[in-house]
């Protein structure tokens, strides 16, 4: 049953891409403006050596990291801090609501007049990019616990801060959960914009300079790589997500 | 500070959802308190204003805008209107399609299957990686701005449309069908209204796609806009009319999400306690 869903899937997918394959090759389409995967792909990995491609893919994994763990960490802790001390979550919440309809990119100016060119500036717009689904989800998961749990821990004699650590934070655990994937899910939807300035590295410069060069095959390339470097990394921090639940959340 | 949670002194409990975080005239001192804070910070020398521009000089930048515009002539009604429109084309275009293809794919299990690992990709592909490549194919003019921004709706809406077909409670199908009710009937009485909450919720989240994807794709080939504007600001050193750029933006987005919530309320009473299937 679940291999024939893979199965229908490989189908649905080799389908399309044999469509853009015959597309290109019957003409139909410019092939230099739209060239099918089999020649992008190879063209792709000729121009840019396995050295450099490397280079350009960790430097966008470390400026990801670094904004994201920057973002989610303090994500985590204000929001546990402003879901469980009321009048902290009153003081918090509205500056956050505020500042959060703000997108990310909008930032990169004032980034730039803090930051400068480097690379601070560019985690600095990831780290935006993360802190606010971390924080909303998590303090939306403390806001939400049932207070019979509470109440019963309660009864069961634990208070103040071990109440807090032993039974909120494990119930908030699977809110938390899904503000972390959203967060590193918008991490990399800025990365590109977050690496136009004045990036010499990464997987954003790479296809942003393809552009300057006319080269279709580089920029579909570091889309696609883009892509799959997102969805790879994405089922890695839900594998490791849901070991990590599994110790409270058992399903 | 009391650790007070959930669970207060005295026994008494926040009932789940109704009264969320403490008393309102906090939150509205907190933001005063801040406000205040920056502008005499600023007075007294501590932040420089090139770097903290201070909210008595974002008022006077918002009037120049108002004004004289910026770039030359460009006010900032114009900018707004440029980004709204953009916006609202290319979200309108992305509904368009994702909707109908959204039921379609849900209705009928095969293409759901065959579409699953296509749509997955297709989602995490980040829609601002697409930049170079619309700009190449379509030119960087408001072709690529509007397409750009239905990619990136596109997928959220189409992804919630077909859950919300998809996961529709099969009782309800088959008791229609008991009733005899005919196919189109059981589509437009029974499968719509139930799927719509799930649609709505889609549609919101797109639009903050939107407004997320609108100030990258306005980074390049266009001085008309606000994230056109916010970006020309930083070129001629004035940062005040960068922050007046995102506090308008920002402002946008938040009224129009909470806007949107506010329609859902009215148009779909019956979409309550569907908050926990909405992540």
């Amino acid at each position: 049953m679940r291999l024939g869903d893979a199965a229908l899937g490989a189908a649905g997918t080799l389908g399309v891409l044999l469509v853009w394959e015959a597309a290109a090759r019957s003409g139909a389409v410019n092939p230099t403006l739209f060239p099918p995967p089999s020649t992008a792909i190879p063209e792709a990995l000729r121009r840019i050596g396995p050295d450099e491609l490397w280079q350009h893919v960790s430097a966008s994994l470390l400026r990801i990291v670094w904004g994201f763990c920057l973002g989610a960490g303090p994500g985590i802790l204000v929001g546990v801090a402003s879901g469980w001390y009321r009048t902290l979550g009153a003081l918090v919440r509205p500056l956050v609501e505020l500042v959060r309809p703000i997108p990310p990119l909008a930032w990169i100016p004032m980034a730039i007049i803090w930051f400068g060119l480097g690379e601070p500036s560019k985690v600095f717009v990831i780290f935006l990019a993360a802190f606010f689904p971390v924080f909303t989800n998590t303090y939306k998961g403390m806001v939400g616990i049932d207070a019979l749990l509470l109440r019963a821990a309660q009864t069961m004699g634990l208070s103040g801060p071990r109440l807090l650590l032993t039974v909120a934070i494990p119930a908030a655990l699977p809110d938390i959960a899904t503000g972390l994937r959203v967060g590193w899910g918008l991490s990399f939807g800025i990365l590109v914009a977050a690496e136009l300035i004045a990036a010499e590295q990464g997987m954003g410069f790479l296809i942003m300079h393809a552009r300057l060069l006319g080269d279709v095959s580089v920029i579909i390339f570091g889309i696609l790589l883009i892509g799959a470097t997102n969805l790879a990394t994405d089922a890695c921090l839900a594998g490791v997500i849901r070991r990590w639940l599994g110790r409270w959340h058992a399903t | 500070m009391r650790p007070s949670g959930r669970v207060s002194a005295d026994g008494a409990f926040r009932p789940g959802g109704t009264s969320r975080g403490g008393p309102r005239w906090l939150g509205v001192a907190s933001l005063g308190g801040l406000v205040l804070l920056w502008q005499l910070a600023s007075l007294a020398g501590l932040l420089k204003p090139f770097y903290f521009p201070p909210p008595s000089r974002l008022a006077i930048a918002f009037w120049e805008l108002a004004r004289e515009g910026f770039p030359e002539g460009i006010r900032i009604w114009t900018h707004m209107a440029v980004t709204l429109g953009r916006i609202a084309q290319g979200y309108l275009l992305a509904l368009g399609v994702a909707i109908p293809l959204g039921i379609l794919i849900g209705w009928v299990p095969v293409l759901d299957k065959l579409t699953l690992p296509l749509i997955t990709f297709a989602r995490s592909v980040a829609t601002l990686s697409l930049l170079p490549l619309v700009i190449v194919w379509f030119g960087a003019g408001e072709l690529s701005k509007v397409l750009l921004i239905a990619y990136g709706c596109f997928w959220v809406m189409l992804t919630n449309v077909i859950a919300s077909v998809k996961y529709i409670d099969p009782l309800l199908v088959r008791a229609a069908r008991t009733l005899e009710t005919g196919g189109l009937a059981i589509f437009g009485r029974v499968v719509l209204p139930a799927a719509l909450p799930r649609m709505f919720a889609g549609a919101r989240v797109a639009l903050g796609v939107g407004f997320m994807v609108i100030v990258g794709a306005e980074m390049i080939g266009t001085i008309q806009g606000l994230g056109a504007l916010i970006m020309e600001a930083r070129t001629y050193y004035r940062s005040d009319i960068s922050v007046v750029g995102m506090v308008v933006i920002g402002l946008f987005g938040f009224a129009i999400s909470v806007g949107l919530e506010r329609l859902e309320r009215v148009l779909l009473p019956w979409s309550r306690g569907l908050e926990s299937v909405r992540r």
